[in-house]
């Protein structure tokens, strides 16, 4: 499956995604109806965009109290069904990555669902910082950043 | 082999999947006293309030135990277990044989003793029945009396509330929702919940349920706003005056119900049944899971009984994996709630009071309007839980601190904007996973 990774290195704080994103989810402009959110430090200079990464073993999902959560046959997106949805909110304290908002107006739980296999997000995002890429892909990317993490904290060229 | 779970909720589905996912050629039957599909007692109190349709509590149908090659046997409680002969007793009479069993009971709601409170216009609210009993109660201008500031009591009030009940809640200890929310939470709340015209009481004790003028009442409910007798008096043991109800919902708390384990060489403890870290019972073969079990938890104690939903999916899986042969240890429970109730959404992690250990810090931030509340409990930089109030936005700021807390990993915090600076480095470290 695919997914989309987030490089906060290329990130721009343009907000593109969120405006796409919420478009597609709700037909505005708003940031809260987005399910990608940048958050944008200006005095660290850190803009990280942040969306679901559909864990292989997703715990919102396994929590669930009301089976709302199943992955997608197709994409193999980690999804929410609104209408079996209770709004309990257990997923949002289920993620630990954040990837998971509350709807109050709907008062249901909403996240990523890579808008079934094509996600906007990745298509108005102008920087590159968001790809739509294969999990191994994906994995191999954060392996890099992490090691490059590493060798800025131990001195580049020392072995980490 | 033969695996039998007896149980048909949290732990005993997580289970049944878990082992399923290891031993695709076994046998597996699932037995539970309430008739099948299985639903969510979390739910409950939505249904209560209106926001979810009755179907909607059912989280499994049929296909999904067929799906899973189970045999059920639902509407037949276990009465015994025989763990010389490997076989236990149904309600009816029949006989089941098991090589591994899972006691993934639950548990019951316990009745404060309150003398004359079992009877006639007294509800609980943890299965269905109890819901679909309560349900019809629920008539405006009623008055109801909730005994206990639980989480499912509390959201059964709101519920009653939101119908247009007068709403009494009694708790016996001095603040609302003791063990989910610290001092100053339970006191946000309550100020909310008087907002919302509820007459709370803390600190009391009840002495009596009394029912003026042998009210027979039984399958006749009132038609809405008619006048009518008071059916019930809650006299209390304190200064207080007495309070006439209608109805009185009990919510003081739950217990695993082991008597079909009498006769057994499995321990049963008050709380439960004490399990190691594969959800083993002292009885080989023999594991327990979800309420029924005192299991391991992140904090050391070697058995907690926490009645949680995200506790019983996890022991279930842990269970249900070693009863398939599969290696599997549990790394403990960390006890999490979240609910709305009153408007606010309500939460808890962990550990969130201070134990007066001076390498404790408390990290609070608090909207003075009163509408928002957070607080973070670190032992030497290491987060212990914490809890959030009012806004759902916050709880992400838990569920990040969840694996930290497991992992017993330094939470960082920069003094100034404690909780603006903890985003950060956990946006920070998420990117660098």
């Amino acid at each position: 499956m695919r997914i989309v990774t987030m490089d906060p290195d290329s990130c721009v704080a343009c907000r593109n995604c969120e405006y796409a994103c919420a478009f597609k989810q709700a037909q505005t402009f708003e940031r809260r109806d987005s399910n990608i959110r940048v958050n944008f430090y200006p005095e660290e200079r850190v803009c990280i965009p942040g969306t679901c990464v559909h864990c292989e073993e997703p715990w919102c999902l396994e929590v669930c109290p009301a089976a709302a959560i199943r992955r997608s046959p197709d994409t193999g997106a980690v999804e929410i069904d609104p209408e079996r949805c209770a709004g309990c909110k257990m997923c949002l304290l289920a993620c630990p990555f954040g990837a998971i908002r509350f709807d109050a107006r709907a008062r249901v739980a909403r996240k990523c669902d890579l808008c079934g296999g094509d996600p906007r997000c990745v298509k108005f995002c102008i920087s590159g910082a968001l790809q739509y890429v294969e999990t191994e892909e994906a994995f191999g990317f954060r392996r890099a950043s992490f090691d490059a993490h590493l060798m800025q904290m131990f001195g580049k060229g020392d072995q980490p | 082999m033969h695996a039998v779970i007896i149980g048909n909720s949290a732990a005993s589905l997580s289970a049944a999947e878990a082992f399923r996912r290891h031993d695709r050629a076994s046998e597996l039957t699932l037995v539970a006293a309430e008739p099948g599909p299985a639903y969510s007692r979390v739910l409950l109190p939505y249904y209560l309030r209106g926001s979810i349709a009755r179907d909607r509590l059912f989280v499994r149908d049929r296909a999904f135990y067929d799906g899973l090659g189970a045999h059920v046997r639902f509407g037949h409680a276990v009465t015994r277990v025989n763990d010389r002969a490997w076989t236990l007793t149904l309600a009816d009479g029949s006989e089941l044989a098991w090589d591994r069993l899972l006691v993934a009971s639950g548990a019951r709601p316990v009745l404060p003793r309150v003398r004359d409170l079992p009877g006639t216009g007294v509800h609980t609210l943890w299965t269905l029945e109890d819901a679909d009993r309560l349900a019809p109660e629920l008539l405006p201008g009623r008055r109801a009396v909730f005994i206990g500031s639980g989480f499912v009591s509390l959201q059964a009030a709101w519920a009653a509330c939101l119908r247009g009940l007068r709403v009494t809640v009694m708790e016996a200890l001095p603040r609302v929702l003791p063990k989910v929310l610290d001092e100053r939470a339970s006191a946000l709340l309550e100020q909310r919940m008087r907002e919302h015209g509820v007459d709370v009481r803390c600190a009391v004790g009840i002495e009596r349920i009394e029912r003026p003028a042998g009210q027979a009442g039984i399958g006749a409910p009132a038609a809405a706003g008619a006048r009518e007798a008071s059916a019930l008096r809650v006299v209390l043991s304190c200064e207080d005056p007495n309070v006439d109800a209608d109805l009185v919902v009990v919510g003081a708390g739950v217990r695993p119900d082991l008597s079909f384990l009498e006769g057994t060489a499995v321990r049963v403890e008050a709380g439960g049944i004490p399990v190691d870290e594969r959800m083993r019972t002292s009885v080989p073969g023999v594991f327990a899971a979800g309420d029924a079990a005192l299991g391991p938890s992140v904090f050391g104690e070697a058995h907690t009984a926490h009645a949680l939903w995200p506790t019983a999916v996890e022991q279930g899986r842990v269970a249900g994996a070693n009863m398939a042969g599969h290696d599997l240890a549990y790394p403990g429970s960390l006890n999490m709630n979240v609910a709305e109730m009153f408007g606010l959404t309500v939460a808890s992690m962990g550990r969130f009071l201070e134990s007066g250990d001076p390498a404790e810090e408390a990290v609070v931030e608090q909207d003075p309007r009163g509408g928002r509340y957070l607080k973070l409990l670190f032992r030497g930089g290491v987060p212990l839980g914490g809890v959030v109030l009012g806004s759902p936005e916050d709880l992400a700021v838990l569920a990040a601190l969840r694996p930290r807390i497991r992992a017993r990993r330094e939470g960082r915090l920069a003094s100034g904007q404690p909780f603006r600076s903890l985003h950060l480095t956990l946006a920070v470290q998420r990117s660098r996973r």
